[in-house]
């Protein structure tokens, strides 16, 4: 299991990972980034779902997509490449 | 089989809950815990002030016992005594430094109708803080840089081939970080005094520390394991919270050293994980002092013991769910001084 399929999300946005105990908090856009990848969607369908919900541009949303990846990764959290 | 059966005596030993928790109270409490045992637990203590002795909610009846490095013939009349006083169906030693004495007279309290569910002394030094390199190495697990020393000389060489900072270990309990070699002499002797030689120097690993709670059957299958993050320590290194986790390599290296040891009772895993690696501390031959977690996440490890040492039907052992949160607290009694004085008077209570 992928470090962030296994995640345990809370509706306020608290991460729990059953399988070292450690917990994350995230905001309500890094909540609709990660719901959406947890759900298997690609770092697109994430841009798409921030667009969809917040006056924000394509560059922008790219960027914290890119950012938020970026982070699950160094946590050991997300393998791919962040292109998805 | 109902509650209002035939009591059953327990002997339970580390009934000091205090700073650094012996694990008697929560194995005393899981034990009560049981909805059809009838379970009288007889509180063996070392010390007049020990709290579990003032429980009188968890410990029914409280001995002072003689410390078995005294000489074994000497704690052991005094738990034949209290059998023939008020019954003992069966012990839980829950101390480290006890566990010699209880695998050594094992047959002779059987004789006598005193159960134990122990390992044998060839397991119970497999776990040695002497020989962990080579247990480690069979759990597939990774072992921090270990020296065991015998001498001041030699612990200055330890510290000297380690780097500073260190950890300096008894070989029974207690370990101290050392920032300077002055530090590690200091730790030295009082390790020394307390507890004799070996003394342990471990290369300090940071990282998240897991340990796991777990009953083997003595046949090389387990009754049941818990896993747990620590989430705040003592300044005594002593958990104060934790959160149960379902760690996989943490779960699979407890399920290989019970099959490869056939290990039999409870035992505590203690790991340190950092990146990837999961690195063994030590392996402790008994209960930890947070064995209710287990109990409170639905596997009732001293039950399953009780149960099996006298053959009863033990319910299937389950799983648990992880991110269930352990919060130990401290609380103050007030009570009469009578407990106290019987303790000092008569060496038992009530």
């Amino acid at each position: 299991m992928s470090g962030l399929s296994r995640l345990s999300v809370s509706p306020e946005g608290l991460a729990f990972d059953p399988s070292t105990g450690d917990t994350y908090s995230v905001n309500r856009t890094g909540l609709l980034i990660l719901r959406t990848l947890q759900d298997g969607g690609s770092s697109q369908d994430a841009v798409r779902a921030l667009r969809e919900k917040y006056p924000v541009s394509a560059t922008d949303a790219q960027r914290d997509v890119a950012d938020f990846q970026g982070r699950l990764r160094s946590l050991g959290l997300w393998e791919g490449n962040g292109r998805g | 089989m109902a509650k209002n059966g035939i009591p059953i005596h327990v002997g339970v030993s580390g009934i000091n809950a205090v700073d650094n928790p012996g694990p008697g109270i929560g194995v005393a409490r899981s034990l009560k815990e049981d909805p059809e045992l009838n379970v009288r637990i007889v509180g063996l203590a070392y010390d007049a002030l020990e709290p579990g002795i003032y429980l009188d909610w968890v410990v029914d009846k409280s001995y002072l016992m003689p410390y078995p490095s005294q000489g074994g013939e000497e704690h052991f009349e005094r738990l034949l005594q209290i059998q023939k006083e008020q019954g003992l169906d069966h012990v839980i030693p829950n101390l480290d430094a006890e566990l010699p004495f209880y695998i050594k007279y094992a047959n002779r309290l059987a004789a006598h109708g005193i159960g134990t569910f122990l390992p044998k002394d060839a397991q119970f030094r497999l776990r040695g803080k002497d020989r962990l390199g080579e247990l480690a190495e069979k759990l597939d697990l990774r072992l921090p840089r270990t020296e065991i020393v015998t001498s001041h000389a030699a612990l200055l060489e330890a510290v000297r081939k380690i780097g500073l900072p260190v950890m300096v270990k008894g070989c029974y309990y207690q370990a101290y970080r050392a920032a300077t070699p002055h530090e590690a002499s200091a730790h030295f002797h009082t390790l020394v005094a307390a507890w004799g030689y070996p003394i342990i120097v471990q290369e300090i690993v940071a990282g998240d520390e897991l340990n796991l709670v777990g009953l083997g059957d003595g046949a090389g299958g387990s009754l049941g394991l818990v896993g747990i993050k620590k989430t705040w320590i003592t300044a005594l290194g002593k958990m104060w919270t934790g959160v149960t986790i379902q760690n996989r390599a943490l779960l699979q290296a407890a399920e290989k050293f019970v099959r490869l040891s056939q290990w039999r009772g409870p035992f505590e895993l203690e790991c340190i994980v950092a990146g990837d690696s999961l690195y063994l501390i030590e392996i402790n031959p008994r209960f930890p002092a947070w064995s209710y977690v287990a109990t409170g996440v639905g596997l009732n490890l001293p039950s399953q013991l009780l149960r099996r040492s006298l053959g009863l039907p033990a319910p299937p052992i389950g799983t648990y769910p992880a991110g269930k949160l352990f919060v130990r607290y401290s609380y103050d009694m007030v009570t009469d001084m009578a407990p106290f004085q019987n303790m000092l008077a008569r060496g038992e209570n009530p």
